[in-house]
């Protein structure tokens, strides 16, 4: 559905913002495009959604090339940004689905479906009438994703939308996306810098460092692109002795005990633990995707690179 | 036209939403009042030491007022408050959201908002008109009025592609605010015919700012001053207008979307 | 307390130096209304060959063109910056210090003005070469009229100072306050030289501060006055500008006692 193709983009000052960014996304497949600020991710969107104007390659975003911007393909794809508001601050969002209406020239019938549906989704119903500033944040981004949505578009690209939210709403927001996705078949490229909305979203994750991809897959697997070491948890009978030798003892509670050793090493050591203590349970894991990440992260385009060669 | 369904959607629902602040009606009419007794006040007192402005009488002085609080009006009611959103949306990136909608990004940005209490001043313009017109019990018949809606439309049409053009091109280099009290100081000039200025400032508010063809051409459909070639010239004028605010406005949209030159 | 108006004063030039664009644009933006008024004027006069009301077209130029200067020099604290205070509670905060508020308010726009008198000059300059005023006033003039024109701010300072506490009473000042700026246009020299305006006009602007914050230094300098005229003058914009510190003193005791107890 949507491809780019080695995309280059250049701001003033000559800071390359996308540099050689090649991704093909298939109907109905759910994106999350990961990143640190200025990394890119909100210029790729923007160049997908044919707000920018890339330099240099291709895009084609269901058949139509988005800096042209046709009528036929704004119709089928809408934008979110979470920290930017669509609807109209002083009117009641009820209002500005009107005047959604009125530009996507949504028949009446299918118009009041598809808000009626989204509203009791999302709990909205009571709200509708209230002018927008009077709504705690949480409802506004649901609100915001109702109007984005009364079109149904084909592709959604949401830049954040989940920033700034409670826990609670955040949640709310994610379930309401999943299964637009699930019923509507629908594409979904998602930017975050929270682990967790991709996490629960997307089967499909695409790492975006210094405007280039370091990584293109699933989420497993970028724990194991990345990951140096993996985790071994001992539980036993009573405190397990001082684990030091077999690799950084991580935590300890009570009777579990959780080592770090080196990916390569992981079964020499589970093997050795086995041998030599009383287990009752072991159990081998990834570290969190939030430290891969951040780690990859911390370090520049040079270190990330490396990482990536030295995790191969 | 989609255009017009548009502008009608969005006129429908903002006047809606304002008409339950009927506090501002009464301010806004108050203001009015005020105003209109200022430029009464001014006018008399031009009058009560002279009988002729430039070869225009009290009454037709008095047309040319009526006409220009009647384009005030217009530009306050449905002109300003866009150009103030789209300043505001540029500076802070929801621009975007206007851009990604299937319906052309121009009339979009130019017919989304609408103040109605400022309508109030069309009604006093238009008042004023009928009542100058009584006064100088002059011949206006079918064609006088056509005249004069036609220069009305052309005068509105100039005033909404001069603060487009202001607002797309300039908007990096000037804040909106200093922009309005550019316009709105100059606009004042429009209080009296363009006959009354000096030969340089008179092609200034004819052509840059095209305060003259609003407020002059349309009282002068009315005290019998217009010959058609002013009003084919106006017309002609106007078309050229368009169609460079089209180009500016494509070329802003372009610029804000990063297309290298 | 001087440190503290030199203090302001020089932070209120360093600021307004940097906002020049701005501030060029706005006056820029001013001119245009006098120009209009000047405009109109000399228009009349052609018809009326060659004089109105005491005035040449020349005249009316040098009026106006000092207009311009004079109504720089007016622009003070607007009465409505002080439902923004109290709502922003920066009032409660100014309560709070050892000074009254009103010191840094003077200090500030008097150390504005500087930067507005040295960018008025190529204004004028253009305006002069457009309009050719008769300008040629006397050194003793030009001298008197250094006192008038900060007198003038100063009148004007404290009016609408005053006026501005209003606001302790009542949210609705918007109608207040046009009623007083309308009246002001009018009996100030603003809209056209008083000598214009009926004689009965010209009566009741004799008894109000307006003109002496706008059309008396105006005409300081453009030599329509005697000396003793213009002494007198300054005279009365001392005692304005008495009268206004005295209300102000007034009204703010009773309106810090009123904003005290509703609390806002």
């Amino acid at each position: 559905m949507a491809s780019l193709r080695s995309l280059v983009k250049r701001r003033h000052r000559d800071i390359v913002a996308v540099d050689g960014i090649s991704v093909r996304v298939d109907p109905g497949e759910m994106v999350g495009f990961l990143g640190p600020n200025g990394a890119g991710k909100t210029t790729t969107l923007k160049i997908l959604s044919g707000l920018l104007h890339p330099d240099g390659g291709k895009v084609d975003v269901l058949g139509y090339e988005p800096r042209l911007r046709r009528k036929e393909f704004l119709s089928q794809i809408t934008l979110v940004m979470g920290n930017r508001n669509q609807l109209s601050w002083d009117i009641p969002a009820a209002d500005s689905f009107e005047l959604n209406r009125a530009i996507y020239r949504i028949p009446r019938a299918e118009f009041e479906a598809a808000r009626d549906e989204f509203v009791e989704l999302l709990d909205l119903g009571h709200l509708l009438d209230q002018p927008v500033r009077n709504l705690s944040l949480g409802e506004r981004m649901k609100m915001e994703l109702v109007g984005a949505l009364l079109h149904r578009p084909k592709v959604l690209f949401l830049d954040e939308p989940t920033i700034g939210l409670d826990v609670t709403a955040q949640r709310r927001l994610r379930s309401f996306i999943a299964d637009y996705n699930a019923r509507f078949g629908a594409t979904v490229l998602l930017t975050s810098h929270y682990m967790a909305d991709v996490v629960a979203l997307c089967k499909r994750v695409v790492v975006i460092h210094h405007g280039r991809i370091l990584y293109d897959g699933d989420l497993r697997g970028l724990g194991e692109r990345f990951a140096q070491h993996k985790t071994i948890t001992v539980t036993m009978a009573e405190a397990p002795p001082d684990l030091g030798t077999y690799g950084i003892e991580v935590s300890r509670e009570g009777g579990k005990a959780t080592v770090e050793v080196p990916r390569a090493a992981t079964s020499a050591v589970a093997a050795r633990l086995l041998t030599d203590l009383e287990i009752l349970d072991l159990t081998i894991e990834d570290p969190p995707i939030e430290e891969v990440i951040d780690r990859v992260f911390s370090t520049g385009p040079e270190g990330a690179a490396a990482t990536m060669g030295e995790a191969l | 036209m989609g255009a017009l369904r548009l502008a009608w959607a969005h006129f429908r629902i903002g006047v809606m939403n304002e008409v339950q602040y009927r506090v501002n009606f009464f301010v806004q009419v108050f203001q009015s009042t005020l105003a209109l007794a200022v430029g009464l006040i001014g006018l008399w007192l031009v009058f009560s030491h002279t009988s002729d402005l430039a070869g225009w009488s009290p009454d037709e002085l008095l047309t040319v007022m009526g006409v220009h609080i009647l384009m005030g009006g217009v530009v306050q009611t449905f002109i300003q408050p866009n150009m103030g959103r789209l300043m505001t949306d540029v500076r802070e990136g929801t621009l975007d959201y206007a851009l990604t909608k299937p319906a052309d990004s121009q009339v979009l940005v130019s017919v989304r908002e609408v103040r109605i209490w400022s309508s109030v001043d069309v009604l006093i313009g238009a008042i004023l008109v009928i009542v100058a017109v009584v006064r100088l019990g002059s011949a206006v018949g079918i064609w006088e009025s056509l005249a004069f809606g036609a220069a009305l439309v052309l005068g509105g049409i100039l005033i909404y592609c001069f603060w487009l053009i202001i607002t797309t091109g300039a908007f990096k280099v000037i804040r909106m605010e200093n922009v309005l009290e550019l316009f709105n100081g100059v606009y004042q000039a429009g209080r009296w015919p363009v006959s009354v200025y000096p030969g340089w400032l008179r092609g200034t508010l004819t052509f840059l700012v095209p305060v003259a063809f609003a407020v002059t051409l349309p009282a002068e459909s009315l005290t019998d001053r217009l010959t058609p070639t002013s009003f084919a010239i106006g017309v002609a004028f106007t078309v050229v207008v368009v169609a460079l605010t089209r180009w500016v406005w494509r070329l802003g949209v372009r610029s804000y979307s990063g297309a290298s030159a | 307390m001087a440190r503290l108006y030199v203090g302001v004063g020089r932070q209120a030039i360093l600021e307004q130096f940097q906002y020049r664009v701005a501030n060029y644009f706005y006056m820029i933006g001013m001119v245009a209304e006098p120009v209009i008024y000047l405009v109109v004027w000399s228009t009349v006069v052609e018809s009326q060959g060659g004089e109105v009301g005491g005035f040449t077209a020349p005249d009316f130029a040098a009026y106006y063109i000092v207009w311009t200067l004079v109504r720089n020099m007016n622009i003070v604290l607007t009465p409505f910056a002080w439902e923004w205070r109290i709502q922003r509670g920066q009032l409660a905060t100014d309560l709070l210090r050892p000074i009254h508020p009103i010191h840094h308010d003077l200090a500030y726009f008097a150390g504005w003005k500087f930067v507005v008198i040295v960018m008025w000059l190529p204004i004028a300059i253009v305006l002069t070469l457009l309009f050719r005023p008769t300008l040629d006033p006397t050194v003793g003039q030009v001298l008197l009229f250094v006192p008038a024109l900060w007198g003038g701010f100063l009148v004007r300072f404290f009016a609408l100072w005053a006026l501005g506490m209003v606001t302790f009473w009542t949210t609705r000042v918007q109608a207040i306050f046009q009623l007083y700026f309308t009246a002001e246009l009018l009996l100030s020299g603003w809209l056209v030289p008083l000598s214009l305006m009926p004689e009965w006009v010209q009566d009741i602007a004799a008894w109000l501060p307006f003109k002496w914050a706008f059309q008396f230094p105006i005409e300081t300098l453009i030599g329509r006055l005697s000396t003793d005229q213009i002494v007198a003058g300054l005279g009365m914009q001392v005692l304005w500008t008495v009268v206004g510190i005295g209300v102000v003193a007034m009204v703010w005791r009773v309106g810090v006692r009123r904003f005290a107890s509703v609390g806002n």
